[in-house]
């Protein structure tokens, strides 16, 4: 009777947990707004629905609303397709670059557009050129420059998600770029695009800082709202204004929740990039960020500029005196509250936005729905009507509340929910289900499981919400405007104060500060999200127990046997420092790894065997099915393996180095004259044969397809590679890999290297590494090849392919190939009759020899 | 009597409105493995569930070792559940996977665990499923059979009476279905302990179980052997889910075979 006593306490503790944040999103979020509705009269109704003004101002804001968010969302949907199709490096940079305008409040928008065109602005004073900004031009530019951060990750992040399946099926079928954008992406990208130009729709329309600056006559509705407020003090009319104002919120959202979950299965990984386009992309990307940042460089420029637009001489004063100027409570002092305000807010937001998604996602019943409804409503509430709505509300606790630097941090806390919150959900629906049942059975508390098992799988999503929720609280000005006060009002707030006095400098100085700050925290955040998903990946990979070092130690050790090693001697053979020879023989010997013998000698322990186990490779797959017309006329009577050379069989050389480090699993796939290969069992007993029949019809993809299920952790082998080096066989293989040799230059296969691992691959190339045929392919990664050869095997035209060219090309995104490095003298290529001969003149006098080039 | 581990005495249980089991009887034998068979939505999961406690019957009882545990806390009635992909904690390795309880847990007298005497336990659990090569490696490095182990390690550490087992191999290709039942049947052969296992497979149910329950329209159709469910139907219904099914079965494979030949 006591346990049930506790168990359902625990259960009321944790709806009492879940009513009460519903009840926190209904009284900063819902209650406000109602507040807001209990001004209204009928008067204020027949005063708005007769006054031009207000029609006017929706008018205009509808106009030039569509307008911007039009172009935002064509302009981010292209740039977001360029960039996740290349094959561009660092793609994190050009994100950053892109979505820099996040980082610098919207007003600094508009002032810097006028800066740059307006009468007395650069082009004026450098050119002569004066052009009309402020008004409609003014206020599209701007707001495409505002809204086209947000607009573009949102397309970015879908198109990451993308299915790549059909774009690998439209790649082999031959289908073209500008065809697969038209009739993949957008029909697959159709609901994020509409969800993208809602979002941005309703950025622009509730924007207030763009048009107090820009807008000139033009006056929107925002701006309308403010005079009501701030100049008429007509709240009735101001609070009509502000949930019409609502209104494009609502309808985005409503789509967003009907449209939202169809398409979130989202997919792992993406479209296939190609590098013909790099150099188009960077050339249009940065023009785009150089336009879209334009105007607060302008701006930011004047930081710099003695006394605009009087002295446009340079200066430093301006940011010299930073730590000087003593206007208000000194600006230091902002700064400081700025970064407090920031820091708490991303805090408190992060708990309790991660909270929501806890509670609407890992817990079941109907509350679980309106706590999803609730938090998801607030992304429909302006910052400008919520402000307001907390001054009606909350006036009465000034000085507890009202008035303290906590209002501000629950203002931009319920302001920017929203997205934190999706993020949160997101991430914590993906983390199975059952972890919480298994504690319960397991007698594992759910605050335990949620800190043990669920933070720690959440902690880049964590990072991300905490970086949104600061970078936000940074440059924000609409909601914390009304509510600052004197002493704790935080750095955005006083670009609109100095905006009084009309000081472009002090402006320009404290953007240029908030810029400043941001992108810090925005490199800080990314080093974070970056680190931990290395992190999680090397523990994800690597795991196989031994660095790469010790894995060179052990099988070095095993190939040379027992014996007496000075530290001098392994750094040299392993190409390692002293000090890590040193560190590796005490550690592999404090694992029991290797036995050190009394008389100093050392050998691999049986422990030590065992460990390298996993790392053994299993069995050889010879492809040999082909004609080898190239090295007619031998090839007319043999096939190619089957040609001696000095005297020894091709193949010979490739199943000696096999059989030396104990590979006699080999299997051969045979085709063209498959029974004269019937006479290697002789001196290779082992050996199994597959045929493929359909040699000639197909390309090589085929005998592999004939000896698929054989592929696990073995070498994958050309038969025609006449092998000096038999040491380029290992018993023992780290990773998955491909041998090659550097060269200067070839005209055969080769690849691209890029940290250690294959990039590209392609028909010549300079400063390079020439592929030779043999690959090992480890457990995890014969799994991968194993589907995609047989995915490309079955599509139109995928029998034509080089089985090569799965991993290395088509699906090179699947892999990550090690380079292994060979000398390019420890296999003799031997491509031609006249290359044959060459090596062993003896064929000078085959028979037809000189029909085919072979003179001697 | 003695033999008999769980008795559930006429278990109804509702969802609203809707009637998911009707007047459901049945024991359980100790060392048994006990097959729940059944299309989906028969109630097969329900009853798993009320075992382990997440769950409880609109009424009835349900009675282990002569004690009724019917509102028994899920960690208090000493069963163990393992989940379809086996839902291990990702960021641990295994031997934190199977440790984590006993760190969590107080043992019998209320006092928490001394690190030696998890450590030993731990280590003795890893050795009896076979994985001691693999302490250090987190799930995503093991194969889908050491992942099966582990949960059932997990599991195994607070000596559990009784095994569940919620379709654990349902989202598997059928030839590594084959090794993991092998693998499942020599682990309880070794711990004789008492499994109950969820399925709508007839062929695992077959290949598994001591007895089968075939579960149907509220209630149990039959609970029996392997032998007697094939040769004796109780009505209609298992002779069409079951006997048919398997008839069936091995009749196309019969047939490929014989094109083959031909």
């Amino acid at each position: 009777m006591r346990e049930r006593m506790t168990r359902h306490d625990r259960l009321l503790r944790h709806e009492v947990l879940r009513i009460i944040s519903i009840g926190c999103i209904l009284l900063f979020a819902i209650l406000p707004l109602l507040t807001l509705a209990f001004n209204v009269t009928g008067k204020d109704w027949t005063f708005i629905a007769k006054d031009r003004k207000f029609w006017a101002a929706i008018k205009n804001s509808l106009t030039y609303t569509g307008a911007a968010a039009v172009i935002t969302t064509a302009l981010a949907l292209v740039s977001a397709y360029l960039l996740e199709t290349s094959s561009l490096r660092k793609k994190n940079l050009y994100v950053i670059a892109l979505t820099l305008g996040m980082l610098v409040p919207t007003i600094s928008v508009g002032l810097g557009l006028r800066v740059l065109f307006g009468a007395n602005g650069f082009l004026d004073l450098l050119f002569g050129l004066e052009l009309e900004v402020r008004g409609m031009p003014g206020l599209i530019m701007g707001a495409v420059m505002t809204s086209f951060p947000a607009t573009f990750l949102i397309l970015y992040d879908a198109l990451h998600y993308e299915d790549k399946g059909p774009y690998d099926a439209a790649s082999i079928m031959g289908i073209g770029r500008l065809s697969t954008f038209f009739r993949l992406t957008i029909p697959y990208l159709r609901i994020a695009l509409i969800s993208a130009f809602f979002a941005c729709f309703t950025l622009i329309f509730s924007d207030y800082g763009i048009p107090m600056e820009i807008a000139g006559k033009v006056k929107t509705l925002p701006m309308y709202l403010y005079d009501q407020f701030m100049s008429s003090f007509q709240y009735g009319r101001g609070s009509i204004a502000g949930f019409v104002l609502l209104i494009p919120a609502v309808i985005s959202f409503v789509f967003d929740l009907i449209f939202k979950d169809q398409s979130s299965e989202k997919q792992n990984r993406l479209i296939p990039s190609s590098a013909g386009f790099n150099r188009a992309t960077v050339l249009v990307l940065v023009l785009l960020c150089v336009l879209l940042f334009m105007p607060q460089l302008a701006f930011i420029s004047l930081s710099f500029t003695k006394a605009f637009p009087n002295d446009l001489g340079f200066t430093f004063e301006h940011i010299a005196n930073i730590f000087s100027n003593t206007h208000g409570v000194g600006l230091t002092a902002y700064i400081f509250n700025s970064l407090k305000l920031a820091f708490l807010t991303a805090i408190v937001g992060t708990c309790f936005a991660y909270l929501l998604g806890y509670f609407s996602v890992r817990k079941s019943g109907r509350l679980a729905k309106v706590v999803d409804l609730l938090a998801l409503s607030t992304i429909a509430i302006p910052g400008l009507v919520l402000g307001i709505g907390y001054i009606f509300l909350f006036k009465g606790t000034n000085g507890t509340f009202y008035g303290t630097i906590l209002i501000l941090v629950v203002v931009n806390t319920f302001h920017f929910l929203g997205s934190p919150y999706l993020l949160a959900k997101n991430c914590l629906s993906k983390i199975n289900s059952d972890y919480e049942v298994i504690g319960e059975t397991l007698g594992i508390s759910r605050g335990k499981i949620i800190r043990n098992v669920l933070i720690p799988n959440s902690v880049s999503t964590l990072v991300e919400m905490f970086s949104y929720f600061f970078l936000n609280s940074m440059i924000t000005i609409s909601a914390v405007a009304f509510l600052c006060t004197y002493d704790n009002q935080p750095l955005s707030i006083l670009i609109t104060t100095y905006e009084k006095n009309s000081n472009y400098e002090m402006q320009s100085v404290i953007s240029l500060i908030i810029l400043f700050l941001n992108v810090v925290a925005r490199v800080v955040f990314t080093a974070i999200t970056t680190l931990v998903n290395r992190k999680n990946n090397q523990s994800a990979e690597g795991g196989i127990g031994f660095t790469r070092m010790e894995f060179d130690f052990l099988t070095y050790l095993e190939k040379n046997g027992k014996g007496v090693y000075s530290q001098r001697k392994l750094a040299d053979d392993l190409t390692i420092t002293l000090s890590n020879a040193t560190r590796l023989v005490k550690e592999t010997a404090d694992h029991d790894y290797i036995n050190i013998l009394p008389d100093g000698e050392i050998e691999i322990s049986e422990k030590g065997l065992k460990a390298l186990e996993p790392y053994r490779v299993r069995k050889a797959i010879i492809l040999a099915a082909g004609f080898g017309q190239r090295l007619a006329p031998v090839t007319l009577d043999t096939p190619k393996p089957l040609v001696k050379v000095n005297g020894v069989r091709i193949l010979d050389t490739l199943l000696d180095a096999l059989y030396a480090k104990g590979i006699k699993n080999i299997t051969i796939v045979r085709g063209y004259k498959k029974e004269q290969f019937d006479q290697l069992l002789e001196k290779y007993p082992t050996i199994r044969f597959i045929d493929n029949p359909e040699f000639n019809l197909a390309n090589n993809i085929s005998s592999l397809i004939h000896a698929i299920d054989l592929i696990d952790r073995c070498y994958i082998c050309e038969a025609d590679l006449y092998i000096t080096n038999p040491d380029i066989i290992n018993k023992y293989e780290y990773r998955t890999n491909y041998l090659g040799a550097k060269v200067a230059e070839t005209d055969d296969w080769c690849f691209s290297k890029r940290n250690g691992y294959v990039d590209d691959y392609q028909m010549g190339g300079t400063d390079c590494y020439q592929a030779f045929g043999i690959s090992y392919w480890n457990g995890e990664d014969s799994e991968r090849l194993k589907s995609d050869l047989r995915k490309v095997y079955a599509m139109r035209g995928g029998k034509e392919n080089l089985w090569e060219q799965v991993p290395l090309r088509i699906m090179k995104k699947n892999y990550k190939l090690e380079i292994r490095k060979c000398h390019k003298s420890d296999i003799i290529e031997i491509d031609n009759f006249i290359e044959l001969i060459a090596v062993d003149p003896s064929y000078a006098k085959y028979p037809g020899a000189e029909e085919y080039g072979g003179r001697s | 009597m003695d033999n008999v581990i769980i008795s559930c005495v006429d278990i109804n249980k509702k969802f609203k409105t809707k009637t998911v089991l009707e007047d459901v009887s049945f024991e359980i034998q100790r060392g048994e493995f006990l097959s729940l068979l059944g299309p989906s939505g028969c109630g097969k999961t329900t009853i798993l569930r009320m075992l382990i406690g997440i769950e409880k019957p609109s009424s009835g009882r349900i009675i282990k070792d002569g004690e009724d545990i019917t509102d028994t806390a899920p960690k208090d009635r000493n069963i163990g559940i393992v989940f379809q992909n086996y839902s291990l904690f990702p960021n641990m390795d295994v031997y934190h996977n199977i440790s984590y309880a006993l760190q969590s847990k107080k043992d019998e007298n209320g006092r928490k665990r001394s690190q030696e005497e998890i450590d030993r336990k731990v280590k003795g659990i890893i050795e009896t499923v076979g994985l001691e090569e693999h302490v250090y490696k987190r799930p995503k490095q093991l194969s889908v059979g050491q992942q099966q182990r582990v949960a059932i390690a997990r599991t195994l550490v607070l000596n559990p009476d009784i095994i569940l087992f919620d379709e654990p191999m349902s989202a598997l290709d059928a030839e590594i279905k084959v090794v993991l039942r092998q693998q499942l049947k020599e682990i309880q052969k070794q711990l004789k302990i008492t499994m109950v296992y969820v399925t709508h497979d007839q062929e695992e149910a077959f290949a598994l179980s001591d007895r089968i329950m075939v579960l149907n329209d509220l209630r149990i159709a039959q609970l029996d052997t392997p032998y007697n469910l094939y040769h004796h139907p109780a009505d209609a219904f298992v002779k069409r889910f079951v006997v048919d099914h398997l008839d069936l079965k091995v009749k196309s494979i019969e047939e490929s075979i014989k094109e083959e030949k031909a």
